[in-house]
């Protein structure tokens, strides 16, 4: 009895894993002929929850491909230790380089310095690292971003505006948070007249805008730090939506650029993920190779309105 | 209070106040406590004095167990004093009636399983020395007090590989330890077999002439002949009287039903019909085997034995609670499968289990819904329950075995005992099963509800259904069976009629060894008249 | 066995009646208490707009809960709920969206995802002999990936059908609230008026005597499971349906609410005991509890202590209650 059991295990065991390598296989890239050849990156994403984190995949998934390495994704799912767990585990396979997208700018430090005494050169993406020693930084200003929200706003609209925040705590609503107040004071002709968080999820941005709409009927603009809480805002506004309330998001995922085109959002912020994918691969490649890196690699945040939508569809 | 006991020659912390009768520890007078809609205890006086076994007698619902709970803080009363060493005390916790001395030992012990001996005596107030539990004290003091008790085990064991009743030793080693001079004992022997409570009764006398206060709640008589002092009978709350030591049963019984009862076992037997169930060469390795018996339309078969004889295991095994490995169980013609209750129960086969609380009633749930319990498949169609239907089936039911409810919506776990005990049979009965097993119906029930119960049985077997009735109770199983069935050692012992049949000749067949049976087997027992 | 010395406290005026009522409902009194407090500090609160808008934000979470009462009546604990509600969703968004079938095809295969992932909890833990704890928490994980694997981790869109449970019908009347109210009404029949709705408080009061009773407890299991499942693919479709999408990420988290919001109802996680209508008022009490904190524009970092003090208030208070008597 207990040998069967433990041969049954044995056999589920391996079962799951010849399934998970079969799936694994099916995602990553298959290494071409080219000169990169032969060569695999680590990609460290901090979740794939987001729209904004798969498209920054499928960028680095074609720069791959087109370069002929092979990438091997993992999704820390925002947390922290296992973003560490999975970078310790890049450098025991021995990866050529690493790409971080950091769940935190200071928690991935130890995941950094992991690769540092490996000597495997990390490139960090979307946020910083601080503290740790990196090949390349590819990033888009959060700030910047922000800011730009604020006076796109202030151009569509006039008076009191609310805000919806995303995750308590979270880094990329920090940095936008703060990029939109400093916006605020170059418009000059807007006011927040209430903050709430609604966690970067569309459903409780719904919610949470159903409810501020009862405490302030009147309002004239809404500024949402992602594109899901801006959607389920558009949706709790209805017909308002784009007549007498602007709503500017942030992300310029597929269905924001949607709403952009049907006039329901005022605008959204594209940070350009896949780009951001893409130029982490190239920086990383090299650096993989000992060739000249970039330090930093701006890709740049732009202003989406209707006039300009189709150039990011 | 003249027949002062002799006084205590070393009573623990008997530091008698003065000014009262000597030796008086606690006197209760008038307490009175009311619970929604119900009067619990009406103005009961109640005294115990050191060195005597005060036993408290009554029916189930007669308070008892308030009283009790009144005594170790967990009820405070409407009305009325508690005083203890002649002050008058409010106890206001379970803590506090420690504190003065009074400890309560209930039916469900409060050990850790998982914990020693020692560790449990010990729990929560270790011996430290250096800061660490002190092992070798802890031994030393362990030995010591298991010793009052007259427990033989070693302090190392979990309790959990104990019997119950040697748990029940360790919890009033306990007790004592923490100075207790008035000692509760809430059922105690309900749960032990004929030689644990001879042990506890013993070990009962040792600590009265230490010079501890017992207070004793039982309803086995016999146990109260033996050694009780006085008797308080409780009767709907109010105190109806004490007793002398050796008052007659006869006298108990009146005083606390508020009635004579003409007879203990009334029953009437008929003339056998058919063969309803028959059990044939059963066996399951290691715990019965080669079990054979018929139960008659119209009779009551008894099984008797020693516990771990293999009674309850058989008819488990029966009626497809447990596997069997060989063997067949036919109801009135029918085959079953085995290891299936429902094919058992439509064949007409019903099981109360022993364990009411643990396997016969779902606790909290209503009167209502552990009466339709059995019916209610029966009573369902295209899945809705017929709700109307099983209320007033259960209406009946309870009227019929006149259950002590406040309605059917009242939760069963509120109920005493002997009233839960009644719900069990009835959610069988409304099944009206063929063969109806009776596992210790009458354990924990008091006299007036064990009448009843057996008047039920009378009327099974009246209306041609059978009853196999398993009981450690020897008088009941040769008082209400007509014929019973001996098991020993997981086999059947004999079969014996009941005419005239002593509590002896059964005892000898139940404690026959396993070679003696085989050698008996070749010189037939003597037969009874049905088979 | 009764007094007539103390039948003096018998006359009692009708604010005593009201009084022992909400007593008697701890769960109850809390929603009261709250809804006045909040009338009180808001004056937006009161509005049959707002009221409307709690009822649909209740919806989702009630109709999980409803699912979740069944099995912790029947001593067990589902806390696949919220990622088999976003698979259910998902499925059915993406069968009518991205394969092509009709919505209303595409919806009850989504509604039958669930009953079969709930049906898997089942047989887990009936046949498997799991812990429902363990079986449950292995199906959070595997319908949340299967949900990513199934979305590739975007959003999809909803076809019509779907996104109508999530609309108005007529000017005012929001269909998540008529569809939490026949769910509650279908969840008070289920555990009043069946036969398995029984089954599930004589199973989670004492299994071993609902077995010697003729109770098909596996049996029982697997259909308890089920429902539950099934109960959380109709919370999918709703929260979809309120979004017009369905997210790889919808409903996370929400099972703890759904747990929350039993309990808060009166329900004991030990079984046997709890009701349809408790979980409602649980489900509204989370729901007016958050939009009154928005309304009042309480700081989101206190927000989530608020919410966490009123859920431990709420079942303190029917604890106590409970023990007074």
């Amino acid at each position: 009895m207990k040998l069967n059991r433990r041969a049954a295990f044995a056999a589920l065991s391996a079962t799951t894993l010849a399934l998970a390598a079969a799936c694994g296989s099916a995602g990553s890239g298959d290494g071409g002929g080219s000169s990169s050849g032969g060569l695999t990156i680590g990609l460290a994403l901090s979740t794939l929850d987001n729209p904004f984190f798969v498209q920054l995949k499928e960028g680095a998934e074609e720069q791959a491909k087109a370069m002929g390495v092979t990438l091997n994704v993992q999704d820390a799912r925002d947390d922290a230790t296992n973003q560490v767990n999975q970078v310790q585990t890049f450098t025991t396979q021995n990866v050529n380089a690493i790409i971080i997208n950091p769940v935190d700018s200071d928690q991935a430090t130890p995941a950094a310095k992991a690769a540092e005494t490996a000597s495997i050169p990390v490139v960090s993406v979307d946020r910083v690292i601080n503290n740790a020693k990196v090949a390349s930084e590819v990033a888009s200003d959060n700030v910047d971003g922000g800011s730009l929200a604020a006076v796109q706003l202030g151009k569509v609209t006039s008076g009191g505006v609310v805000q919806l925040q995303g995750t308590v705590g979270a880094s990329a609503s920090k940095d936008r948070g703060e990029g939109f107040a400093q916006g605020l004071n170059i418009a000059g002709n807007i006011n927040v007249i209430d903050k709430q968080s609604a966690d970067f999820n569309r459903a409780r941005g719904l919610d949470v805008m159903t409810n501020l709409l009862q405490a302030h009927p009147d309002l004239k603009g809404v500024f949402a730090e992602n594109d899901e809480m801006a959607l389920g805002a558009i949706q709790a506004l209805g017909d308002r939506a784009g007549k007498d309330v602007m709503v500017v998001g942030f992300d310029a995922t597929p269905e924001g650029l949607t709403a952009v085109e049907q006039g329901k959002m005022a605008a959204t912020i594209a940070q350009q993920p896949k780009e951001m994918g893409k130029k982490a691969v190239e920086q990383a490649v090299k650096a993989a190779k000992g060739e000249q890196v970039q330090q930093v690699i701006d890709v740049e945040v732009k202003v989406v309105t209707k006039e300009n939508v189709a150039e990011f569809k | 209070m003249t027949e002062l006991p002799a006084e205590q020659r070393r009573g623990p912390g008997g530091d008698a106040g003065a000014g009262q009768a000597a030796g008086e520890l606690l006197r209760v007078e008038g307490i009175t406590k009311r619970f929604t809609g119900a009067l619990a205890l009406d103005g009961v006086d109640f005294q115990v004095r050191a060195g005597e076994v005060h036993v408290l007698l009554g029916e189930n619902g007669a308070g008892k167990s308030t009283l009790v709970k009144v005594l170790a803080g967990v009820h405070n009363p409407d009305r009325g004093t508690v005083h203890v060493d002649g002050k008058p005390v409010r106890i206001t916790s379970p803590q506090h009636a420690r504190a003065l001395g009074i400890a309560v030992i209930y039916q469900e012990l409060t050990l850790v399983p998982e914990l020693t001996v020692a560790e449990n005596l010990f729990l929560g107030r270790q011996p430290r020395r250096f800061g660490l539990v002190d092992k070798a004290r802890v031994r030393r003091d362990s030995v010591a007090l298991l010793e009052r008790v007259g427990l033989r085990v070693d302090p190392a064991t979990p309790v959990k590989q104990l019997g119950i009743a040697q748990q029940q030793m360790v919890e009033i080693a306990r007790a004592l330890d923490l100075n207790a001079r008035v000692l509760v004992l809430d059922e105690p022997t309900a749960v032990l077999t004929d030689t644990e409570t001879e042990r506890l009764l013993t070990i009962m006398g040792e600590l009265r002439d230490q010079g501890v206060g017992l207070v004793f709640i039982t309803h086995h008589l016999e146990e109260i002949r033996r050694i009780a002092d006085r008797i308080t009978v409780l009767r709907d709350g109010r105190s109806v009287g004490v007793l002398p030591a050796g008052s007659s049963v006869e006298a108990m019984i009146e005083l606390m039903v508020g009635r004579a009862i003409e007879d203990q076992y009334p029953r009437r037997a008929g003339e056998p019909g058919e063969v309803l169930l028959s059990i044939d060469g059963l066996t399951r390795k290691g715990v019965f085997s080669d079990v054979s018996l018929r139960v008659r339309a119209g009779e009551v078969v008894g099984i008797a034995g020693l516990v771990g004889a293999g009674r309850t295991e058989v008819v488990r095994a029966a009626f497809g609670v447990d596997h069997y490995d060989s063997g067949t169980v036919t109801v009135a013609g029918e085959r079953l499968p085995g290891g299936d209750v429902r094919a058992a129960m439509r064949a007409g086969l019903g099981l109360v289990p022993e364990d009411r609380k643990g396997q016969g009633l779902v606790l909290s749930s209503s009167v209502g819904e552990n009466l339709g319990l059995v019916t209610m498949r029966a009573a369902t169609r295209a899945g809705f329950v017929d709700r109307a239907g099983q209320r007033r089936r259960a209406e009946e039911m309870a009227a019929a075995l006149r259950v002590k409810t406040s309605g059917l919506n009242q939760t069963v776990r509120e109920l005493s005992g002997g009233n839960q005990q009644k719900l069990v049979i009835g959610k069988w009965l409304l099944a009206d099963p063929k063969v109806l097993v009776l596992d210790e119906p009458t354990r924990g029930v008091d006299v007036g509800a064990k009448v009843e119960i057996y008047e039920l049985v009378n009327r099974m077997t009246a209306s041609g259904r059978g009853v196999l009735l398993v009981s450690s109770d020897l008088p009941e199983v040769i008082g209400m069976s007509d014929r019973v069935v001996v098991m020993a050692h997981g086999r059947v012992a004999g079969e014996l009629s009941t005419e005239g049949l002593t509590q002896d000749q059964v005892m000898a067949l139940a404690v026959q060894e396993p070679q003696q049976q085989a050698a008996e087997r070749e010189q037939p027992q003597q037969q009874a008249a049905g088979d | 066995m009764t007094s007539p010395a103390t039948s003096t406290r018998t006359s009692r005026g009708p604010g005593f009646a009201l009084g022992r009522f909400l007593s008697n409902n701890g769960a109850l009194a809390g929603l009261v208490v709250l809804a006045v407090a909040l009338s009180i500090l808001s004056p937006s609160f009161l509005s049959t707009r707002n009221l409307l808008n709690v009822g649909v934000q209740a919806a989702v979470v009630a109709v999980l809960a409803f699912g979740v009462t069944f099995v912790i009546v029947a001593g067990g604990i589902d806390l696949s709920v919220g990622s088999v509600a976003a698979l259910s969703g998902m499925v059915g968004a993406w069968l009518a969206t991205t394969a092509g079938l009709p919505g209303v095809v595409a919806l009850l295969l989504g509604l039958a995802t669930g009953a079969a992932a709930g049906l898997v909890n089942g047989l887990l833990v009936s046949f498997g002999r799991l812990p429902a704890f363990i079986a449950t928490l292995a199906m959070l994980s595997i319908a949340r990936g299967l949900t990513l694997v199934v979305s590739q981790g975007s959003p999809v869109a909803t076809p019509d059908v779907i996104s109508a449970l999530g609309a108005n019908l007529g000017p005012y009347l929001p269909v998540p609230l008529l569809v939490m109210l026949l769910f509650f009404v279908i969840a008070s029949v289920v555990l009043n008026r069946t036969y398995t709705g029984r089954a599930m408080y004589a199973i989670g009061g004492n299994e071993e005597a609902a077995r010697l009773s003729g109770i098909n407890v596996r049996g029982q299991q697997l259909a308890i499971y089920a429902l539950s499942g099934l109960f959380a693919a109709v919370a999918g479709m709703l929260l979809a349906g309120r979004l017009s999408s369905a997210g790889p990420q919808a409903a996370n988290g929400y099972e703890l609410d759904a747990i929350a919001a039993v309990v808060i109802g009166g329900a004991s996680l030990s079984g046997g005991v709890g009701r349809a209508s408790g979980t409602l008022i649980g489900a509204l009490v989370l729901a007016v509890l958050r939009n009154g904190l928005n309304l009042l524009g309480v700081s989101p970092f206190w927000q989530q202590v608020v919410i966490g003090v009123v859920i431990a208030l709420a079942v303190l208070l029917d604890t106590l209650r409970r023990r007074g008597r």
